[in-house]
């Protein structure tokens, strides 16, 4: 009996170890790729693969799908070791991080490229040549609950004394101002580096290269200084006892029940909002700055990018040019996740309150691309190291100028 | 006398083959990548680039001068030695009310382990969101305000990781005792019953004495355990509020990656190897000495 | 005859000895101990009885009533919903094919490496004793990109062979640290009467050893089996095909800090600690009995 089971417990073993060479024979032209997505994108690889298996049904897609915050720039790391992916999907500012590694392969002069809107080009072309397609954008600034600032006859703020007469009536009222969830530290990064691009780049685009050169740094510059002092502003407004401790969907659940009027955040949160209550009624602005001339801030976000040693690279450029091409795919996309089109002629079609707020500061010029500043300072290494300092120093653990200086200290990380 | 001794070697030989598979497999996949990390710790690459340049102790240097890497380390060590005696105290205690003859032993038993089954992730996960959400809906239930939300201040962080972690781990080593204190023989408690030494004598003198190797495995195992946290942090608090909660894996693993650094990573990688190695001997020389065979 | 029969007669004196329960304790103070007991097993339910609380709600169920209240009706569709984003049935055999394969070579290895280390008492071995222990003290997360690197030269990654070879590497330092403070309960006659009837030592160790260290593999499945189970950073080094993900990977998204979709996350965790739960209950008697032959003994 024992050297049956035994002999057969073998015979098992070898014959699920000889499978192994089975599994993974091409069958057609196979392209891999290396996806770094947020949540809110989760469904991204069922509307491409669909769109591309009814044009191109030789082609088959294996992919691979990371958090973008998370896993996707460990995994980015070894596959640089290896050898990349045929595609690879991030964000706008990877192609910063990476394309001057010379590990992607320059787009220039292909034709689906006509389909995606000229704003979003400069912010993925290094020296002339781009490297990366912009899908999908975000906007970023202060989601306020409309309904809240009409029965309480509030205007919105275009300067700080406005923003901070707001914010003493909605306390007057026993509303908590701001809606916040600093227990995500890449929060608390993206509200400053928000701040900082209508305080800072705005004003002076290459501040990161300045700061590289020695000629500014974060313990000097008083603009700066005010970005770190509206995280105090926003942390003194908002439930202090909890936000270390809230995850994100508490803390949206909690503005759409209409405990706080105003969050700071991008549309990644506009898929929680209407989830919860799709009936909820919000409008979006741009933070004040201290010259009252913020404008409202967008992101672009999901980039397509092809490896530099790909073999495959018709197949790719086949694959791109159903995404960009493919408009019912593209809809499909931007109504799953909330988010804005980079496409020419494609519009969402899912209802989005903020919508009429975004036209109009379209309409009078007043938008600005977040990746002024995202391709300035570096994020992994640096900014979200800073946030981790400004949640210590608004803990009180730390002062604000020795928040200021250990930013200063790693300016070696600051290039992207 | 020839004939004895290459038998011996033959049979030598078998006993070694039975140990090189193990041998070969632990090396490769282990020892190996450790050496390797050796290497990059004595350069500056940064885990992206194809060149880097050798730049000898510098990384090591740097260790001692990081004050965030200070502050991981401190963390760690709180953290560590709070568990060590938190969760054996009470893992013997449990061990010893269940192997007393209280009814349904087995249920409690499969309580207190099932939370080892869960991942650290998942640990991390449903913790934040106990802190966060369920345990302070008891006291709009209760009518009280205790404050719950210890993820939420870098005061109470501590407790709160403390909390979850033996949550996840006490059923496991009370296992440990457990078993350990079902194979003491009972002749030694009625002899001592007989003599007439009291519940607490009998404790210190016959049970203690007797879970020396159950008290080392637990102790070794908590403490190197607790030194190399990680997975906890990922979906609890992120090595917060700030930097409040980073342990030393957690700040290895930031800095090599998002921080790009991966040289400097290996280097305090391999002074916590070390570390841990250090404190494992000096752990395992003073409880090898008070274990009493049986 | 008689030396087959001795082993089951030790086992047996075991058994017994396994029976000590401390029957001194008067009936107040059970029934406090009792009572304190089953209060410290409520605590420790909750947040068990939370998950699965929440693996039963809608999402706005979720949103919009109390954390402690129950479900208006159980909500399977969490379960179902969590079974296709887990890709359950392609994880689910590939993690139980990993942790089975690994748990099963781990055993086979680490009782081989700590027999032969018992048997000799010479300098080499014991440094391969100690050799082997050194794994504990590698925190092998910090070296996940050499481990990477190394996988990726041997030609072993996104390969089923490639992980759990990288899950037996990383299990021999435990393996062989418990098997080896079970040697103590393999009693030497028999090895000798097998060495004096002919045997090989691979024949003494597969045909006589093997089979008297059940407990022991026990033990050691219910240690390893979910640590393997339950690993992300291993699979998530060498893995990246779709064809060979295990359940943890699958997880990934639904934990991140932005999800949102806590119920289907909760069902998750339902679904993938279940197996390993009915594998430690039903393991249960074999490991206290085993941990109480020998572990000890060391």
């Amino acid at each position: 009996m024992k050297n049956v089971s035994k002999s057969f417990i073998f015979i098992l073993l070898v014959v699920f170890l000889c499978s192994t060479t089975i599994f993974g024979a091409p069958q057609k032209t196979t392209v891999s790729i290396l996806a770094g997505i947020s949540t809110t994108d989760d469904g991204i690889q069922d509307i491409i693969t669909a769109a591309v298996a009814k044009k191109y049904p030789e082609i088959s897609l294996q992919w691979e799908i990371h958090e973008w915050s998370d896993n996707f720039h460990p995994r980015m790391q070894q596959y640089i070791q290896t050898g990349l992916p045929d595609i690879i999907i991030g964000k706008a500012q990877d192609v910063a991080t990476y394309g001057g590694q010379g590990l992607l392969a320059g787009l220039n002069g292909k034709s689906y490229l006509d389909n995606i809107l000229d704003a979003a080009v400069p912010g993925v072309t290094i020296d002339g040549e781009i490297y990366g397609m912009v899908y999908n954008c975000l906007y970023q600034g202060v989601y306020y609950n409309r309904k809240m600032f009409t029965e309480n006859g509030l205007e919105v703020p275009a300067t700080h004394a406005e923003l901070a007469d707001v914010i003493r009536k909605l306390r007057a009222q026993g509303i908590t101002p701001f809606a916040t969830h600093m227990v995500d530290t890449w929060s608390i990064g993206n509200v400053v580096m928000q701040f900082a691009i209508n305080d800072v780049f705005a004003q002076t685009p290459d501040w990161g290269d300045r700061f590289r050169a020695g000629k500014v740094s974060f313990a000097t510059s008083p603009e700066y200084k005010k970005c770190y002092e509206y995280m105090k502003l926003l942390y003194d407004n908002t439930w202090t006892r909890e936000t270390f401790s809230l995850p994100q969907i508490d803390c949206d659940t909690r503005m759409v029940l209409g405990q706080a009027a105003m969050k700071v955040s991008g549309s990644w949160s506009i898929q929680n909002f209407l989830t919860i209550d799709e009936d909820y009624d919000f409008g979006i602005f741009p933070f004040p700055n201290q010259s009252g001339d913020a404008k409202l801030i967008f992101e672009p976000n999901m980039t397509f990018m092809k490896s530099a040693t790909t073999k495959n690279s018709a197949a790719v450029d086949k694959v791109f040019a159903v995404i960009t091409g493919d408009k019912e795919a593209a809809v499909e996309f931007y109504n799953l996740s909330r988010t804005a089109s980079m496409l020419k002629g494609v519009s969402p079609t899912f209802p989005n309150p903020s919508q009429k707020d975004i036209d109009k500061y379209a309409a009078e010029g007043k938008l600005i691309d977040a990746n002024l500043g995202n391709n300035q300072l570096q994020w992994g290494g640096f900014q979200d190291e800073n946030a981790k300092d400004i949640a210590s120093w608004l803990q009180e653990m730390i002062t604000l100028d020795e928040a200021l200086k250990a930013a200063d200290s790693r300016r070696a990380n600051s290039k992207p | 006398m020839l004939r004895k001794k290459s038998i011996n070697r033959f049979e030598k030989l078998q006993y070694f083959s039975l140990v090189l598979p193990g041998l070969i497999l632990f090396t490769i996949g282990l020892i190996v990548p450790m050496l390797l990390s050796f290497g990059y710790s004595l350069t500056d690459w940064n885990g992206l680039a194809p060149t880097f340049s050798y730049i000898g102790l510098e990384n090591y240097r740097r260790f001692f001068s990081d004050t965030f890497a200070t502050q991981a380390w401190n963390f760690t060590i709180k953290f560590t030695i709070w568990n060590t005696i938190i969760q054996n105290i009470l893992a013997l205690l449990f061990a010893v009310v269940l192997n007393s003859a209280i009814k349904g032993e087995e249920i409690y038993r499969t309580i207190l382990f099932v939370p080892c089954l869960f991942s650290a992730i998942i640990v991390g996960f449903v913790w934040l969101r106990m802190f966060s959400n369920v345990l302070p809906a008891l006291n709009s239930l209760l009518g009280t305000d205790i404050n719950f939300l210890l993820f939420g201040s870098a005061k109470t962080v501590l407790t709160g990781l403390l909390i979850a972690n033996n949550w996840q781990w006490i059923g496991y080593w009370m296992l440990i005792y457990l078993a350990a204190l079902q194979s003491i023989p009972n002749e030694l408690y009625e002899s001592a019953a007989i003599d007439g030494t009291t519940t607490l004598q009998k404790f210190r003198h016959i049970t203690l004495p007797l879970l020396a190797p159950a008290l080392t495995i637990c102790i070794v195992g908590i403490t190197t355990g607790s030194l190399k946290m990680y997975e906890l942090l990922v979906t609890s608090t992120g090595g917060g509020p700030g930097r409040a909660s980073t342990s030393i894996v957690y700040h290895i693993y930031n800095t090599a990656i998002s921080g790009r650094q991966y040289g400097y990573g290996s280097a305090v990688t391999v002074l916590f190897v070390f570390i841990l190695l250090l404190v494992a001997l000096l752990q395992l020389s003073v409880l090898r000495k008070r274990e009493v065979q049986l | 005859m008689s030396k087959i029969a001795m082993p089951e007669k030790k086992l047996l004196r075991f058994k017994n000895k396994g029976a000590n329960k401390k029957k001194t304790l008067n009936k107040t103070k059970r029934g406090i101990i009792q009572i304190l007991m089953t209060l410290v097993a409520v605590l420790f339910a909750t947040p068990i009885l939370t998950i699965i609380n929440y693996s039963f709600k809608t999402t706005r169920e979720l949103y919009l009533s109390s954390p402690l209240a129950l479900p208006q009706s159980p909500n399977f569709a969490n379960y179902i919903s969590a079974f296709r984003k887990l890709d359950l049935h392609v994880t689910f055999t590939n993690t139980f094919f990993y942790t089975f394969v690994s748990v099963a070579v781990l055993a086979l290895l680490c009782g081989a490496a700590a027999w032969a280390i018992a048997r000799n008492k010479s300098k080499i071995f014991q440094g391969f004793y100690i050799y082997f222990l050194l794994g504990i003290f590698i925190p092998y997360q910090s070296l996940f990109l050499s481990i990477y690197i190394v996988g990726f030269k041997t030609g072993l990654v996104n390969t089923r062979m490639g992980l759990i070879l990288m899950y037996i590497a990383t299990g021999m330092s435990f393996g062989v640290f418990l098997m080896t403070s079970f040697m103590s309960t393999v009693p030497l006659e028999l090895e000798e009467a097998a060495k004096i009837d002919g045997c090989s030592v691979y024949r003494t160790y597969f045909c006589i050893v093997l089979p008297l260290l059940k407990p022991a593999i026990a033990t050691l499945t219910i240690l390893q089996a979910f640590q393997i189970w339950n690993d992300y950073l291993m699979a998530s080094l060498f893995i990246s095909s779709q064809k060979l993900r295990t359940i943890t990977l699958a997880m990934q998204l639904l934990f991140s800090h932005q999800a949102s979709d806590y119920t289907t996350a909760m069902a998750a965790i339902i679904i993938s600690v279940l197996p390993v739960t009915i594998l430690f209950v039903s393991l249960q008697k074999y490991f206290v009995q085993g941990m109480t032959a020998g572990a000890l003994k060391s």
